[in-house]
């Protein structure tokens, strides 16, 4: 629903650790949706559903599904996939997970983990709503009623260009209706009602 | 399931405990037309007093404590009067309750101050607003009548008049506009106001979408799914 806060599933059967990680993740102020999923079926499904950035994985749920994890891999390629360790696994076996923590390990070093992958990998989306000059007269032709195509023409870009500032502004601001985005034009005074 | 705090309704919880963990459940059981005065009754003993299908009603409930249905749960669903009751009732809730309350409130906010901002709300709304009530008129007048006849099997049908399709792009549309019109007050346009007015009004709009959210699921997550599957039923 909201695009803007990042999500975490945990692939882990046991609730007092998945518990354990919700709390220490929220405690530790940074703002994060949280999904609880036991089996590997039911992850796939809440990828389909939800977007989500990062999964912790209990590495014994997918130790003996490696091709199944593989395919999973595959289908959300910007997930970031970290294992949650509390048993020994063979070395090789946990090069399938992008890191990995122990849960002995300090809670900071926990929280380090997930967030430093997040901010290396993650490209935000403006967060400040801020529109490039770019956007703004994209915006502008748009909610004078131009299509794609004639934004394009006008600006002299490609409708692909067109549509990747549509998506942006969309993202920036939150408002993905015409309707919506020429309140929001007319009110920042990109155009004029008249 | 996903994480949720509430509790997973199933047919022998009973209602009392479960209204008392989630009061949003009063608004699901109006929508079936069940009394509040619900006792210490269980969910099967209520569904059964006022006939409802015990399978829609959990399907229904569930969404309300945020559980998904299973694909495999909707095949407990023996009849779609329930459901057609529970979407008309909605309906009736929109049109008689929300859209207005909306609408009083944005007369409300400009009273005092009407400014361009006003005014470009105003308009958006209004717009919206009139998209709304055509998309529940048209789903009253041919969506539901259409479903109904498919539960009598004897009845004749029109089928031409109706498509999933656009019954699926109205949905998206009026979820659309209605969150367009959260952004646009949370994120970007500062109306001169009281407050008290401004949290009512979106206080309203936040019970509006959560409701909306859980009607079109029904929609065309349980209903559709449903009617395709009796209708096949029919055929076979």
């Amino acid at each position: 629903m909201d695009r803007n806060r990042n999500s975490i599933a945990v692939l882990e059967p046991s609730k007092i650790i998945y518990e354990g990680l919700l709390a220490t993740v929220s405690k530790s102020g940074y703002d994060y949706v949280f999904y609880h999923v036991d089996n590997i079926l039911e992850l796939e499904l809440l990828l389909v559903k939800k977007e989500v950035s990062v999964v912790l994985i209990n590495p014994s749920l997918v130790l003996n599904r490696l091709n199944e994890f593989a395919r999973l891999k595959k289908q959300s390629p910007d997930v970031i996939w970290i294992g949650i360790i509390y048993a020994l696994f063979d070395q090789s076996f946990l090069k399938v997970f992008d890191d990995v923590f122990c849960i002995a390990d300090e809670h900071s070093l926990i929280i380090q983990k997930i967030n430093k992958i997040q901010n290396n990998s993650l490209v935000h989306n403006g967060e400040d709503g801020y529109l490039s000059e770019r956007e703004i007269d994209v915006l502008k032709l748009l909610t004078k009623g131009m299509s794609n195509k004639e934004t394009a023409e006008k600006l002299n870009i490609s409708i692909h260009t067109v549509n990747t500032h549509r998506k942006n502004i969309m993202d920036k601001t939150g408002i993905r209706s015409l309707a919506g985005l020429t309140v929001y034009a007319v009110s920042k005074g990109v155009i004029n009602l008249d | 399931m996903f994480i949720s705090e509430k509790t997973y309704i199933t047919k022998d919880k009973k209602m009392f405990d479960l209204i008392v963990e989630n009061h949003s459940l009063l608004l699901c059981l109006q929508h079936f037309e069940i009394d509040f005065a619900v006792g210490g009754k269980t969910v099967d003993e209520l569904c059964l007093e006022n006939n409802i299908d015990p399978g829609a009603f959990i399907i229904v409930a569930n969404l309300y404590n945020g559980f998904m249905p299973e694909d495999h749960a909707l095949n407990t669903i023996k009849n779609i009067h329930s459901v057609l009751l529970f979407l008309k009732k909605s309906h009736s809730y929109y049109v008689r309750d929300k859209y207005p309350e909306l609408k009083y409130y944005l007369e409300k906010l400009k009273n005092n101050h009407n400014s361009k901002d006003h005014q470009l709300i105003e308009r958006f709304f209004n717009e919206y607003f009139e998209e709304v009530m055509e998309h529940l008129k048209y789903e009253d007048e041919v969506a539901f009548p259409y479903f109904k006849s498919i539960q009598h099997a004897h009845e004749t049908r029109e089928k031409n008049s109706f498509s999933v399709n656009e019954y699926r792009n109205h949905h998206t549309d009026i979820e659309t506009k209605l969150t367009d019109l959260k952004n646009l007050f949370l994120k970007h346009i500062k109306l001169e106001s009281e407050l008290n007015t401004k949290r009512r009004f979106l206080t309203t709009l936040f019970e509006l979408e959560f409701d909306l959210k859980i009607h079109s699921f029904i929609e065309e997550r349980v209903l559709i799914p449903v009617i395709e599957r009796l209708e096949a039923e029919l055929n076979g």
